[in-house]
């Protein structure tokens, strides 16, 4: 007996202990804790069959994005609205017990007496490793033959991401969205009119941040405008000699009041 | 018994695959049930990846990364569902919810 027949049953025992956990704890978050280690020791099983990157986008979007998001849902979702635990009927029950148990046979007798066609694919290991890798090889296969199938998986992706937004907006903000004559602005929340200026509803509004204050203008300086560039910073005694006089009269000048001559580098 | 087969996989596919579907036929809670879903389309994953191993190919293993992205727009939607059902007051409950029945 090899070392995977121990780790496949370790990892499937766990991932079928955990599966009834799932369906049998009463308390949803539990389910969800369950669920959460059933998913990880598929990722095991998928390691197992060599699928290196599926077990990684496994644990990433199932346990690190879909189970967050369901325990986040099990928070939000009020107790009150939760069914009791034991309120199944007991004819479901049965009859559930039964369907599993059919269709467990079939599925066994299928599993053992079908034929498989082994090693026929052109993905052997070693065709895997020469090109670098399950990810390398992955993505040669999906950016080549199905790279149509790709982008339409990024467009269900947006659509669902729309419809999510869309059902979980509060109620009065949705209405309020479709009652808004003309456009549809999901750019601020509840609660953004009351800083708008005020005018007729309907109109496009002219968005006023006044929690920032006015902008201090940042010019200390004084403009003088002169015909000598020396007039006004000259200080008696200390009068730049050799300056050429490159300037033409009536330039703008700024000059601090408090600066001599004698410093000034311009 | 002695390496592991495909069939080692497609057992475990199928008992994770029936244990989802008992939770989804008995529980009544529809986050359970949700979740039950989640355990099918995990199960179901596995089996294609099994196949995929068997025959050496990798196409099986990029239906199942198609099938994750759908399922990931899937949960969103369902739990959006969920969500918007809680808070319009109404249960969680799926023998309550028979609006589209009656």
């Amino acid at each position: 007996m090899s070392w995977d027949v121990v780790f496949f049953y370790l990892i499937g025992g766990a991932s079928v202990l955990t599966a009834l956990g799932v369906v049998a704890a009463r308390n949803p978050v539990h389910s969800g804790i369950f669920l959460v280690i059933c998913f990880l020791n598929v990722a095991g099983i998928f390691v197992m069959m060599g699928a290196e990157f599926l077990a990684v986008i496994q644990i990433i979007v199932y346990t690190g994005a879909i189970l967050v998001l369901l325990l986040f849902v099990v928070m939000l979702v009020d107790p009150e609205d939760l069914p009791s635990f034991h309120t199944a009927q007991p004819l479901q029950r049965y009859l559930s017990f039964l369907l599993g148990a059919v269709l467990l046979l079939e599925v066994g007798a299928a599993i053992i007496t079908r034929t498989g066609l082994v090693g026929v694919g052109p993905a052997s290991p070693e065709a895997v490793a020469a090109v670098g890798g399950n990810v390398q090889a992955l993505g040669r296969r999906i950016y080549s033959n199905y790279l149509l199938a790709f982008e339409v998986t990024s467009l269900v992706l947006t659509v669902g991401v729309i419809g999510a937004v869309v059902l979980a907006l509060p109620e009065r903000l949705g209405e309020r969205i479709g009652t808004r004559r003309g456009t549809i602005s999901l750019s601020h929340s509840r609660g953004a009119d009351e800083m708008l200026p005020e005018g007729p509803r309907g109109e496009t509004p002219i968005r006023v941040d006044r929690t920032r204050p006015a902008p201090v203008p940042a010019a200390t300086r004084t403009i003088i405008m002169t015909s000598d560039p020396d007039e006004h910073t000259r200080v008696a005694g200390s009068a730049p000699n050799g300056r050429p006089a490159t300037r033409r009269p009536g330039t703008i000048t700024s000059t601090k009041p408090t600066e001599t001559g004698s410093t000034r580098h311009d | 018994m002695t390496e592991v087969t495909v069939e080692h996989f497609l057992f475990l596919s199928a008992a994770l695959f029936i244990i989802g579907m008992m939770g989804v036929l008995t529980r009544r809670n529809m986050l359970i049930i949700f979740m039950c879903i989640e355990l099918m389309v995990a199960a179901v994953s596995v089996s294609l990846v099994a196949f995929a191993w068997e025959n050496e190919t990798l196409d099986g293993q990029i239906f199942v990364l198609f099938a994750l992205a759908v399922a990931a727009a899937e949960a969103a939607v369902g739990l959006g569902i969920i969500l918007a059902l809680s808070r319009r007051g109404k249960s969680v409950d799926v023998d309550d919810l028979r609006t589209l029945r009656d």
